[in-house]
Protein backbone atom coordinates (compact mmCIF):
# COMPACT_ATOMS: atom_id res chain seq x y z
CA UNK A 1 0.00 0.00 0.00
CA UNK A 2 2.63 1.96 0.96
CA UNK A 3 3.82 2.68 -2.89
CA UNK A 4 0.00 3.62 -4.24
CA UNK A 5 -0.31 5.84 -1.51
CA UNK A 6 3.04 8.24 -2.08
CA UNK A 7 1.80 7.95 -5.66
CA UNK A 8 -1.41 9.25 -4.38
CA UNK A 9 0.08 12.16 -2.14
CA UNK A 10 1.88 12.92 -5.41
CA UNK A 11 -0.94 13.09 -7.26
CA UNK A 12 -2.77 15.65 -5.37
CA UNK A 13 0.06 18.23 -4.49
CA UNK A 14 0.68 17.96 -8.50
CA UNK A 15 -3.20 19.01 -8.31
CA UNK A 16 -2.52 22.06 -6.42
CA UNK A 17 0.28 23.09 -7.93
CA UNK A 18 -1.63 23.09 -11.18
CA UNK A 19 -4.78 24.70 -9.60
CA UNK A 20 -1.62 27.71 -8.63
CA UNK A 21 -0.20 27.93 -12.45
CA UNK A 22 -3.75 28.11 -13.99
CA UNK A 23 -4.56 30.55 -12.16
CA UNK A 24 -1.20 32.61 -12.58
CA UNK A 25 -2.25 31.77 -16.27
CA UNK A 26 -5.35 33.30 -15.80
CA UNK A 27 -3.83 36.72 -14.13
CA UNK A 28 -1.63 37.32 -16.35
CA UNK A 29 -3.62 37.15 -19.67
CA UNK A 30 -5.86 39.17 -18.02
CA UNK A 31 -3.30 42.22 -17.41
CA UNK A 32 -1.80 41.63 -20.72
CA UNK A 33 -5.04 42.50 -22.07
CA UNK A 34 -5.19 45.87 -19.96
CA UNK A 35 -1.17 46.43 -20.74
CA UNK A 36 -1.67 45.57 -24.10
CA UNK A 37 -4.50 48.38 -24.25
CA UNK A 38 -2.34 51.41 -22.66
CA UNK A 39 0.19 50.32 -24.84
CA UNK A 40 -1.73 50.79 -28.20
CA UNK A 41 -3.28 54.05 -26.72
CA UNK A 42 0.28 55.49 -26.13
CA UNK A 43 1.12 54.86 -29.34
CA UNK A 44 -1.14 57.94 -30.85
CA UNK A 45 1.14 60.43 -28.87
CA UNK A 46 4.41 59.09 -30.68
CA UNK A 47 2.78 58.64 -34.23
CA UNK A 48 1.61 62.71 -33.55
CA UNK A 49 4.89 63.67 -32.54
CA UNK A 50 6.61 61.54 -35.51
CA UNK A 51 4.26 63.57 -37.56
CA UNK A 52 5.42 67.32 -36.16
CA UNK A 53 9.12 65.66 -36.81
CA UNK A 54 8.84 65.07 -39.83
CA UNK A 55 6.99 68.12 -41.03
CA UNK A 56 9.99 70.58 -39.16
CA UNK A 57 12.48 68.15 -40.92
CA UNK A 58 10.26 69.09 -44.47
CA UNK A 59 10.30 72.29 -44.39
CA UNK A 60 14.25 71.87 -44.30
CA UNK A 61 14.91 73.16 -40.60
CA UNK A 62 18.64 72.64 -38.95
CA UNK A 63 18.14 69.92 -37.02
CA UNK A 64 21.12 70.54 -34.68
CA UNK A 65 20.57 69.57 -31.75
CA UNK A 66 22.45 68.66 -28.54
CA UNK A 67 20.69 65.20 -28.12
CA UNK A 68 21.24 64.84 -31.84
CA UNK A 69 24.86 64.86 -32.06
CA UNK A 70 27.09 62.12 -31.78
CA UNK A 71 30.15 62.43 -29.24
CA UNK A 72 32.78 59.43 -28.72
CA UNK A 73 31.66 57.29 -25.61
CA UNK A 74 33.45 58.13 -22.70
CA UNK A 75 30.89 57.77 -19.97
CA UNK A 76 27.78 55.62 -20.59
CA UNK A 77 24.23 54.94 -19.03
CA UNK A 78 22.82 51.52 -19.18
CA UNK A 79 18.83 50.97 -18.34
CA UNK A 80 18.14 47.57 -17.95
CA UNK A 81 14.32 46.42 -17.55
CA UNK A 82 13.04 43.16 -15.79
CA UNK A 83 10.32 41.95 -13.92
CA UNK A 84 9.92 41.96 -10.43
CA UNK A 85 8.60 38.57 -10.18
CA UNK A 86 10.04 35.38 -11.16
CA UNK A 87 7.71 32.26 -12.98
CA UNK A 88 7.96 33.96 -16.44
CA UNK A 89 10.10 31.54 -18.47
CA UNK A 90 13.04 33.12 -19.93
CA UNK A 91 11.78 36.86 -19.83
CA UNK A 92 14.11 37.83 -16.97
CA UNK A 93 16.95 35.86 -17.84
CA UNK A 94 16.84 36.98 -21.48
CA UNK A 95 17.24 40.91 -20.69
CA UNK A 96 20.00 39.72 -17.89
CA UNK A 97 21.69 38.10 -20.32
CA UNK A 98 21.25 41.26 -23.09
CA UNK A 99 22.87 43.37 -20.71
CA UNK A 100 25.92 41.22 -19.47
CA UNK A 101 26.73 41.60 -22.95
CA UNK A 102 26.66 45.30 -23.21
CA UNK A 103 28.18 46.17 -19.83
CA UNK A 104 30.92 43.10 -20.92
CA UNK A 105 31.70 45.29 -24.34
CA UNK A 106 31.77 48.72 -21.85
CA UNK A 107 34.37 46.99 -20.18
CA UNK A 108 36.62 45.65 -22.69
CA UNK A 109 36.27 49.15 -24.30
CA UNK A 110 37.55 50.88 -20.77
CA UNK A 111 34.44 52.77 -20.94
CA UNK A 112 32.97 53.80 -17.38
CA UNK A 113 29.12 52.86 -17.09
CA UNK A 114 26.18 54.02 -14.75
CA UNK A 115 23.50 51.01 -14.39
CA UNK A 116 20.22 51.63 -13.37
CA UNK A 117 17.90 48.21 -13.17
CA UNK A 118 14.09 48.13 -12.82
CA UNK A 119 12.88 44.86 -11.34
CA UNK A 120 13.81 43.02 -8.33
CA UNK A 121 14.70 40.02 -10.62
CA UNK A 122 17.43 41.80 -12.67
CA UNK A 123 18.79 43.54 -9.81
CA UNK A 124 19.74 40.08 -7.78
CA UNK A 125 20.73 38.51 -10.98
CA UNK A 126 23.60 41.82 -11.77
CA UNK A 127 24.72 42.07 -7.60
CA UNK A 128 25.03 37.97 -7.85
CA UNK A 129 27.36 38.57 -11.01
CA UNK A 130 29.05 41.50 -9.09
CA UNK A 131 28.08 44.66 -10.91
CA UNK A 132 27.67 47.45 -9.24
CA UNK A 133 24.45 49.03 -9.40
CA UNK A 134 24.05 52.98 -9.14
CA UNK A 135 19.98 52.84 -9.14
CA UNK A 136 17.31 50.74 -8.49
CA UNK A 137 13.54 50.86 -9.30
CA UNK A 138 11.31 48.43 -8.37
CA UNK A 139 7.82 50.18 -8.47
CA UNK A 140 7.32 49.32 -12.13
CA UNK A 141 4.74 46.75 -12.31
CA UNK A 142 2.10 45.83 -15.37
CA UNK A 143 1.45 49.35 -15.15
CA UNK A 144 4.01 52.01 -15.47
CA UNK A 145 2.94 55.47 -15.70
CA UNK A 146 4.35 58.60 -17.52
CA UNK A 147 4.53 60.34 -13.83
CA UNK A 148 6.73 57.41 -12.95
CA UNK A 149 8.86 57.28 -15.94
CA UNK A 150 9.36 61.21 -16.40
CA UNK A 151 11.63 61.76 -14.21
CA UNK A 152 13.95 59.01 -14.78
CA UNK A 153 14.35 60.46 -18.30
CA UNK A 154 14.49 63.87 -17.10
CA UNK A 155 17.53 62.70 -14.84
CA UNK A 156 18.82 61.34 -18.21
CA UNK A 157 18.17 64.18 -20.56
CA UNK A 158 20.39 66.49 -17.61
CA UNK A 159 23.19 63.94 -17.46
CA UNK A 160 23.18 63.86 -21.12
CA UNK A 161 23.31 67.82 -21.30
CA UNK A 162 25.94 68.06 -18.75
CA UNK A 163 28.49 65.45 -20.54
CA UNK A 164 28.19 63.15 -17.30
CA UNK A 165 27.06 60.64 -20.13
CA UNK A 166 27.51 60.30 -23.26
CA UNK A 167 25.21 57.36 -24.18
CA UNK A 168 22.10 55.91 -23.02
CA UNK A 169 21.06 51.93 -24.26
CA UNK A 170 18.20 50.57 -22.58
CA UNK A 171 17.98 46.79 -22.18
CA UNK A 172 14.65 45.40 -22.34
CA UNK A 173 11.91 43.17 -23.83
CA UNK A 174 10.33 44.49 -26.90
CA UNK A 175 7.40 43.80 -27.89
CA UNK A 176 6.77 42.78 -31.63
CA UNK A 177 3.69 40.80 -31.56
CA UNK A 178 1.96 38.40 -29.28
CA UNK A 179 3.73 35.94 -30.65
CA UNK A 180 7.35 37.97 -30.52
CA UNK A 181 9.14 39.27 -28.03
CA UNK A 182 12.59 39.88 -28.24
CA UNK A 183 15.12 41.15 -25.62
CA UNK A 184 17.33 43.46 -27.44
CA UNK A 185 19.52 46.50 -26.50
CA UNK A 186 18.35 50.04 -27.76
CA UNK A 187 20.48 53.14 -27.69
CA UNK A 188 18.00 55.88 -27.07
CA UNK A 189 20.24 59.16 -26.82
CA UNK A 190 21.76 60.21 -28.75
CA UNK A 191 18.69 60.44 -30.16
CA UNK A 192 18.36 59.17 -34.26
CA UNK A 193 17.54 62.63 -36.46
CA UNK A 194 14.41 63.11 -37.21
CA UNK A 195 14.25 62.31 -41.50
CA UNK A 196 12.00 63.64 -43.97
CA UNK A 197 11.83 60.68 -46.38
CA UNK A 198 9.75 59.92 -49.78
CA UNK A 199 6.16 60.85 -50.00
CA UNK A 200 4.99 61.52 -46.65
CA UNK A 201 7.47 64.70 -46.83
CA UNK A 202 6.54 65.91 -49.75
CA UNK A 203 2.99 66.10 -48.94
CA UNK A 204 3.58 67.43 -45.69
CA UNK A 205 6.02 69.98 -47.15
CA UNK A 206 3.05 71.20 -49.50
CA UNK A 207 1.06 72.33 -46.16
CA UNK A 208 3.00 75.23 -45.52
CA UNK A 209 3.00 75.15 -42.05
CA UNK A 210 3.58 77.90 -39.92
CA UNK A 211 5.88 77.48 -37.09
CA UNK A 212 5.26 79.42 -33.69
CA UNK A 213 7.43 80.20 -32.51
CA UNK A 214 9.82 79.14 -34.73
CA UNK A 215 11.21 75.47 -36.25
CA UNK A 216 13.92 75.31 -34.80
CA UNK A 217 12.46 76.56 -31.32
CA UNK A 218 9.56 73.80 -31.48
CA UNK A 219 12.41 70.99 -32.16
CA UNK A 220 14.03 72.08 -28.88
CA UNK A 221 11.21 71.06 -27.46
CA UNK A 222 9.51 68.42 -28.85
CA UNK A 223 13.35 66.36 -29.25
CA UNK A 224 13.34 65.78 -24.99
CA UNK A 225 9.39 64.72 -25.56
CA UNK A 226 10.24 62.45 -27.85
CA UNK A 227 13.10 60.72 -25.87
CA UNK A 228 10.56 60.76 -23.00
CA UNK A 229 7.69 58.88 -25.37
CA UNK A 230 10.66 56.31 -26.36
CA UNK A 231 11.57 55.80 -23.18
CA UNK A 232 7.99 55.49 -22.02
CA UNK A 233 7.23 52.76 -24.89
CA UNK A 234 10.30 50.56 -23.41
CA UNK A 235 8.29 50.42 -19.84
CA UNK A 236 5.24 50.09 -21.42
CA UNK A 237 6.43 46.98 -24.00
CA UNK A 238 8.86 45.72 -21.38
CA UNK A 239 5.39 45.41 -18.95
CA UNK A 240 3.21 44.11 -22.07
CA UNK A 241 6.29 41.25 -22.72
CA UNK A 242 6.29 39.99 -18.99
CA UNK A 243 2.57 39.38 -18.56
CA UNK A 244 2.78 37.44 -22.12
CA UNK A 245 6.49 35.25 -21.10
CA UNK A 246 4.22 34.43 -18.26
CA UNK A 247 0.98 33.96 -19.68
CA UNK A 248 2.62 31.60 -22.16
CA UNK A 249 5.10 29.78 -19.46
CA UNK A 250 2.02 29.28 -16.88
CA UNK A 251 0.33 27.69 -20.17
CA UNK A 252 2.86 25.58 -20.52
CA UNK A 253 3.43 24.67 -16.89
CA UNK A 254 -0.38 23.74 -16.42
CA UNK A 255 -0.14 21.37 -19.42
CA UNK A 256 2.65 19.75 -17.81
CA UNK A 257 1.26 19.19 -14.63
CA UNK A 258 -2.23 17.30 -16.82
CA UNK A 259 0.66 15.42 -18.23
CA UNK A 260 2.16 14.60 -14.84
CA UNK A 261 -1.21 14.00 -12.98
CA UNK A 262 -2.22 11.27 -16.08
CA UNK A 263 1.31 9.52 -15.72
CA UNK A 264 0.73 9.40 -11.72
CA UNK A 265 -2.65 8.25 -11.98
CA UNK A 266 -1.61 5.06 -14.40
CA UNK A 267 1.09 4.59 -11.99
CA UNK A 268 -1.03 4.86 -9.10
CA UNK A 269 -3.98 2.88 -10.81
CA UNK A 270 -1.42 -0.35 -11.43
CA UNK A 271 0.48 0.00 -7.97
CA UNK A 272 -3.36 -0.52 -6.28
CA UNK A 273 -4.34 -3.66 -8.80
CA UNK A 274 -1.00 -5.46 -8.37
CA UNK A 275 -1.63 -5.03 -4.44
CA UNK A 276 -5.27 -6.27 -4.88
CA UNK A 277 -4.25 -8.76 -7.06
CA UNK A 278 -1.51 -9.42 -4.28
CA UNK A 279 -4.40 -9.56 -1.88
CA UNK A 280 -6.69 -12.12 -3.49
CA UNK A 281 -3.70 -14.57 -4.25
CA UNK A 282 -2.76 -14.59 -0.19
CA UNK A 283 -6.69 -15.64 0.66
CA UNK A 284 -6.56 -17.79 -2.10
CA UNK A 285 -3.62 -19.16 -0.75
CA UNK A 286 -4.96 -19.12 3.16
CA UNK A 287 -7.99 -21.29 1.78
CA UNK A 288 -5.75 -23.67 -0.29
CA UNK A 289 -4.01 -24.43 2.92
CA UNK A 290 -7.40 -24.81 5.33
CA UNK A 291 -8.30 -27.29 2.47
CA UNK A 292 -6.23 -30.03 3.20
CA UNK B 1 -5.67 78.05 -47.67
CA UNK B 2 -7.82 75.80 -46.87
CA UNK B 3 -11.88 76.20 -47.06
CA UNK B 4 -14.41 75.45 -44.57
CA UNK B 5 -16.16 72.28 -45.76
CA UNK B 6 -19.73 72.66 -45.96
CA UNK B 7 -20.42 72.78 -41.98
CA UNK B 8 -18.30 70.56 -40.81
CA UNK B 9 -16.67 71.21 -37.82
CA UNK B 10 -13.20 70.85 -36.37
CA UNK B 11 -11.76 67.80 -35.23
CA UNK B 12 -10.12 68.11 -31.86
CA UNK B 13 -7.90 65.57 -30.57
CA UNK B 14 -5.99 65.78 -27.36
CA UNK B 15 -3.57 63.24 -26.75
CA UNK B 16 -0.90 62.34 -23.59
CA UNK B 17 2.10 59.88 -23.59
CA UNK B 18 -0.38 57.31 -21.54
CA UNK B 19 -3.91 57.99 -23.74
CA UNK B 20 -6.40 59.77 -26.11
CA UNK B 21 -7.84 62.19 -23.34
CA UNK B 22 -10.04 63.50 -25.49
CA UNK B 23 -11.52 63.05 -29.46
CA UNK B 24 -14.62 65.27 -30.84
CA UNK B 25 -16.12 67.30 -33.28
CA UNK B 26 -15.93 71.23 -31.94
CA UNK B 27 -16.44 74.28 -33.72
CA UNK B 28 -13.77 76.70 -32.28
CA UNK B 29 -10.76 75.65 -30.16
CA UNK B 30 -8.81 78.05 -28.04
CA UNK B 31 -5.20 77.08 -27.38
CA UNK B 32 -2.87 78.02 -24.55
CA UNK B 33 -0.02 79.03 -26.81
CA UNK B 34 3.60 79.88 -25.32
CA UNK B 35 2.95 84.08 -25.92
CA UNK B 36 -1.05 83.69 -24.78
CA UNK B 37 -4.54 82.00 -25.93
CA UNK B 38 -5.16 81.76 -29.78
CA UNK B 39 -8.31 80.70 -31.40
CA UNK B 40 -8.61 78.46 -33.78
CA UNK B 41 -11.66 78.19 -36.00
CA UNK B 42 -13.43 76.27 -39.04
CA UNK B 43 -10.59 76.88 -41.88
CA UNK B 44 -7.85 78.11 -39.78
CA UNK B 45 -4.42 77.98 -41.83
CA UNK B 46 -1.90 75.01 -41.12
CA UNK B 47 0.75 75.80 -38.33
CA UNK B 48 2.30 74.22 -35.91
CA UNK B 49 2.90 75.92 -32.64
CA UNK B 50 4.10 75.22 -28.66
CA UNK B 51 1.64 75.16 -26.11
CA UNK B 52 2.27 76.63 -22.59
CA UNK B 53 0.66 75.90 -19.82
CA UNK B 54 -3.27 76.88 -19.69
CA UNK B 55 -6.50 76.32 -20.57
CA UNK B 56 -7.69 74.65 -23.75
CA UNK B 57 -11.00 75.10 -24.53
CA UNK B 58 -13.33 73.78 -26.95
CA UNK B 59 -16.74 75.45 -27.95
CA UNK B 60 -18.74 72.12 -29.44
CA UNK B 61 -21.06 72.06 -32.04
CA UNK B 62 -24.37 71.00 -30.54
CA UNK B 63 -26.17 74.36 -29.09
CA UNK B 64 -26.22 73.32 -25.23
CA UNK B 65 -23.62 70.86 -24.68
CA UNK B 66 -20.94 72.94 -22.25
CA UNK B 67 -17.24 73.82 -23.67
CA UNK B 68 -14.97 70.83 -22.21
CA UNK B 69 -12.41 72.42 -20.94
CA UNK B 70 -8.76 70.73 -20.32
CA UNK B 71 -5.34 72.05 -18.25
CA UNK B 72 -2.59 71.36 -20.26
CA UNK B 73 1.14 71.53 -19.28
CA UNK B 74 3.60 72.46 -22.36
CA UNK B 75 3.48 70.04 -25.43
CA UNK B 76 2.45 71.07 -28.96
CA UNK B 77 -0.32 71.78 -31.21
CA UNK B 78 -1.01 71.19 -34.90
CA UNK B 79 -3.60 72.74 -37.48
CA UNK B 80 -4.40 71.16 -40.36
CA UNK B 81 -6.94 70.65 -42.53
CA UNK B 82 -9.85 71.17 -39.69
CA UNK B 83 -8.22 68.97 -37.22
CA UNK B 84 -6.89 70.33 -34.01
CA UNK B 85 -4.30 68.09 -32.57
CA UNK B 86 -2.68 68.30 -28.86
CA UNK B 87 -0.09 66.88 -27.69
CA UNK B 88 1.13 67.35 -24.25
CA UNK B 89 2.83 65.30 -21.61
CA UNK B 90 -0.13 66.61 -18.76
CA UNK B 91 -3.55 67.24 -19.47
CA UNK B 92 -6.19 67.43 -16.89
CA UNK B 93 -9.85 67.80 -16.97
CA UNK B 94 -10.80 71.39 -15.54
CA UNK B 95 -13.50 69.88 -13.48
CA UNK B 96 -10.46 67.37 -11.66
CA UNK B 97 -8.11 70.18 -11.34
CA UNK B 98 -8.15 70.95 -7.25
CA UNK B 99 -7.58 74.64 -6.54
CA UNK B 100 -5.74 73.85 -3.31
CA UNK B 101 -3.47 71.59 -4.76
CA UNK B 102 -2.78 74.07 -7.15
CA UNK B 103 -2.02 76.37 -4.76
CA UNK B 104 -0.09 74.61 -2.53
CA UNK B 105 2.07 73.20 -5.46
CA UNK B 106 2.60 77.03 -5.75
CA UNK B 107 3.81 77.97 -2.73
CA UNK B 108 6.50 74.85 -3.22
CA UNK B 109 7.74 76.05 -6.20
CA UNK B 110 8.02 79.66 -4.82
CA UNK B 111 10.21 78.34 -1.73
CA UNK B 112 12.74 76.26 -3.73
CA UNK B 113 15.82 78.01 -4.20
CA UNK B 114 17.05 78.45 -7.99
CA UNK B 115 20.69 79.00 -8.28
CA UNK B 116 22.05 79.60 -12.53
CA UNK B 117 20.60 80.41 -14.74
CA UNK B 118 18.42 77.21 -16.43
CA UNK B 119 17.38 76.50 -12.57
CA UNK B 120 15.51 80.00 -12.18
CA UNK B 121 14.05 79.51 -15.78
CA UNK B 122 12.33 76.02 -14.67
CA UNK B 123 11.19 77.26 -11.40
CA UNK B 124 9.49 80.46 -13.26
CA UNK B 125 8.08 77.66 -15.65
CA UNK B 126 7.24 75.87 -12.90
CA UNK B 127 5.42 79.00 -11.13
CA UNK B 128 3.47 79.56 -14.23
CA UNK B 129 2.25 76.14 -14.55
CA UNK B 130 1.28 76.21 -10.87
CA UNK B 131 -0.86 79.81 -11.72
CA UNK B 132 -2.37 78.62 -14.80
CA UNK B 133 -3.65 75.29 -13.02
CA UNK B 134 -5.09 77.75 -9.86
CA UNK B 135 -6.43 79.80 -12.45
CA UNK B 136 -7.80 76.78 -14.10
CA UNK B 137 -9.64 75.68 -11.11
CA UNK B 138 -10.71 78.90 -9.77
CA UNK B 139 -12.44 79.24 -13.32
CA UNK B 140 -14.29 75.72 -12.79
CA UNK B 141 -15.87 76.53 -9.75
Amino acid sequence: MAKARALDRRRKSVRNIRKITRTMELIATARFKKAMDRSVAARDYTKHLAKILENIAAVGADVAHPLLEIRPTTRTAVLVLTGNRGLCGGYNGNVVRQSLALLGQWRSEQVATHVAVSGKRGISALRFREITIDETYTTFEDKPEFAAVAPIGQAYLQAYASGAIDRLDVAYTRFESIAKQEAVTETLLPLAAPEAAGETATKAASDEYDFYPSAASILEEILPASFMARLFKCFLDAAVSEQVARMVAMKAATENAGGLIKSLSRQYNRARQSQITGEIMEILGGVEALKK
Amino acid sequence: MQTSRGGRGIQCVVVTPETTVFDMTAEFVSLPLYDGQRGVGLGHAAFIGRLGAGEVRVTSKQAGTPAARFFVQGGFVEVAHDTVTVITQRAIAADAVDGQDARRELEQVQSTKAVGEEAIEARLAAADAARALARTASRSR
